[in-house]
């Protein structure tokens, strides 16, 4: 058999993510431009695959099969492959996922990966309707199970009660990831700011979570390059960035389903996770730099310990000790995170993927020192699925 | 240069009380649509049900057309607990889906460990804000939501829908 190619992400960009205004596809422009600022080398004719990850497209932008309006307004050409995919939070993540396997096959050679969502149209109270369709409509969402702030609520009770984890070290996760975010020029929230007494005694969305422990509904766009070793030694002349490993691993879609002993255990999470490094030929240990999908503070603290990174239940003061901090032991959401960077969520595992480039490439703007492997991680729906991909300087040998 | 001719709106005009509220947030219920009715029709009669297999014996929830375990489609309609305790709770305050009061009583609830259904999402109703505590217990109850037309042939039939909630037990 044939060795396998191997895939390189090559470079990458985003749309401003905010409340905008623009139409979904102006932001998947942007974002094209954006990519193709960051690969100065890359033309329309270089790109044969195409792979729009989006969700709302269908119900908020009136664009069900995106891919030929993504084709038509990037001027593309794709001879290889050309889908829509969804998998809400983990689109662009799951996309770049399939992109790799279409690499190492030799199916295709140059892959646009892009994620875009506009949520807040026609008018803004229909995305609390659209929300109902996202999760199991008949089931949970007929319970009232709309916008996920109840859910990751529960969770977080559940975690408090069972390990003690407290407000203060949530709030220290949103604090970190403002210090992170404020600079980025795209982020929904670059440019603010967030104290801990801010955060502690923000209003209530849902007990225990006050309004910064919650990432917002972001309008926006994100597009990365994913190639073969050969075509991006062609595109760029920064050092290459490998996709090791992934693992995606889906459990059920409702509540009835849910795997964990109780609710603030992510059984799931792990098993991606542990499928991912198998494949990456790495441990939790290796990595430098992670980009963990930080929907609500409880989220980042339970990822911090279900991807290995520090013992069951120890998640909060493992943040909270400066461990996710630059010069920490992993710092985590270098970019601001979904908490503040944004979730426009098809968009958001390749603006993941992104940072994690620049990291591995040294030109972050939070650079964490000689960072040499980097992962990402989404979960989606009511944390029914998740996305876990590792990234090396190094291909797998 | 063309003058702009007016005439009759073609289309949902978004801003005048016409526009379709296309995100119904209740389940198509009826034969028309649906293979799982009986699970409706036996919310009318005040039962909690599921399907059976009826060669493994599995019994899954939500209710299927198939077992999710042997996928064989020999399946029989059984019911199900229908009290259940809270492990935790949330009251959402801002940002509860169009159509549900705010706030918005959710619970997580275990059946105990004879249930086949292990634990559910349930909305908690017929109960004030701050009354809900850990280890309470709930019971299932079933209440009319907005019916819907639906084409047959060249009548309109309304299909009437129920769903379901839990309530705290009174002590």
């Amino acid at each position: 058999m044939a060795e396998k190619k191997k895939a390189v992400i090559v470079g990458g960009g985003t749309s401003k993510f905010g409340v905008r205004q623009a139409h979904l596809l102006d932001m998947v422009q942007e974002a094209m431009k954006a990519c193709s600022d960051d690969i100065p080398a890359l033309k329309p004719m270089d790109i044969d695959g195409l792979i729009i990850a989006t969700t709302m497209a269908g119900r908020h932008s009136s664009a069900l099969n995106t891919a030929p309006l993504v084709v038509h307004r990037l001027g593309l050409s794709p001879t290889s492959i050309c889908i829509r995919l969804d998998t809400l939070c983990a689109g662009s993540n799951s996309a770049i996922i399939v992109a790799k396997g279409l690499i190492e096959s030799g199916i295709s050679e140059v892959v646009l990966v892009t994620g875009a969502e506009k949520v807040y149209m026609p008018q803004r109270w229909e995305t609390n309707f659209t929300q109902l369709a996202v999760n199991d409509h008949d089931w949970d969402s007929a319970m009232g199970l709309g916008v996920p702030p109840p859910f990751f609520a529960m969770i977080a009770k559940m975690h408090m009660k069972r390990y003690g984890t407290t407000k203060e070290q949530m709030a220290h996760i949103s604090v970190t990831n403002y210090n992170y975010g404020t600079d980025s020029p795209n982020a929904h929230f670059g440019g603010r700011s967030l104290t801990m007494e801010e955060a502690l005694n923000a209003r209530i969305i849902a007990d225990p979570f006050g309004l910064y422990d919650c990432c917002p509904l972001s309008d926006g766009a994100s597009a990365v390059i994913i190639a073969s070793e050969e075509r991006a030694k062609e595109l760029t002349d920064r050092p290459l960035v490998y996709l090791r490993g992934t693992g995606q691993h889906a459990t059920h879609s409702m509540s009835s389903g849910w795997p964990g002993d109780t609710l603030a255990e992510w059984p799931h999470l792990k098993k991606a996770r542990e499928v991912a490094f198998k494949n990456a030929k790495l441990t939790p240990k290796d990595i430098d730099v992670a980009q963990t999908h930080d929907c609500f503070t409880i989220s980042e603290v339970i990822e911090l310990e279900e991807l290995g990174f520090c013992k069951k239940g120890e998640g909060g003061a493992f943040a909270a000790s400066g461990a996710i901090n630059m010069g920490g032991e992993i710092p985590t959401n270098t970019d601001g995170g979904l908490l503040v960077y944004g979730h426009p969520f098809g968009a958001s595992g390749a603006r993941q993927a992104i940072e994690i480039l620049k990291q591995l490439q040294g030109r972050a703007l939070h650079q964490v020192k000689d960072a040499s492997f980097g992962l990402t991680h989404n979960l989606s729906g009511t944390c029914a699925q998740h996305t876990v991909v590792v990234y090396g300087k190094e291909p797998v040998k | 240069m063309a003058e702009l001719q007016k005439v009759e709106t073609v289309g949902i005009p978004a801003l005048e009380g016409k526009y379709i509220g296309e995100m119904d947030i209740w389940p198509f219920e009826c034969q028309e649509f649906n293979r799982l009715y009986p699970f409706f029709d036996n919310l009318r009669a005040g039962k909690f049900t599921t399907t059976k297999c009826k060669k493994c014996g599995h019994i899954g929830f939500p209710p299927g057309v198939i077992c999710t375990k042997c996928w064989s489609d020999e399946l029989e309609w059984v019911e199900l607990p229908q009290r259940a305790k809270v492990v935790t709770l949330t009251e959402t305050q801002a940002g509860a889906p169009a159509g549900f009061p705010s706030p918005l009583i959710l619970a997580w609830l275990t059946f105990g460990e004879k249930s086949p259904l292990k634990h559910l999402l349930g909305r908690i109703v017929n109960c004030k804000e701050g009354e809900l505590k850990e280890g309470d217990e709930v019971q299932f109850v079933v209440f009319d939501v907005p019916s819907h037309p639906i084409e047959v042939k060249k009548e309109t039939k309304v299909c009437d829908r129920v769903f379901y909630a839990f309530e705290p037990v009174k002590k």
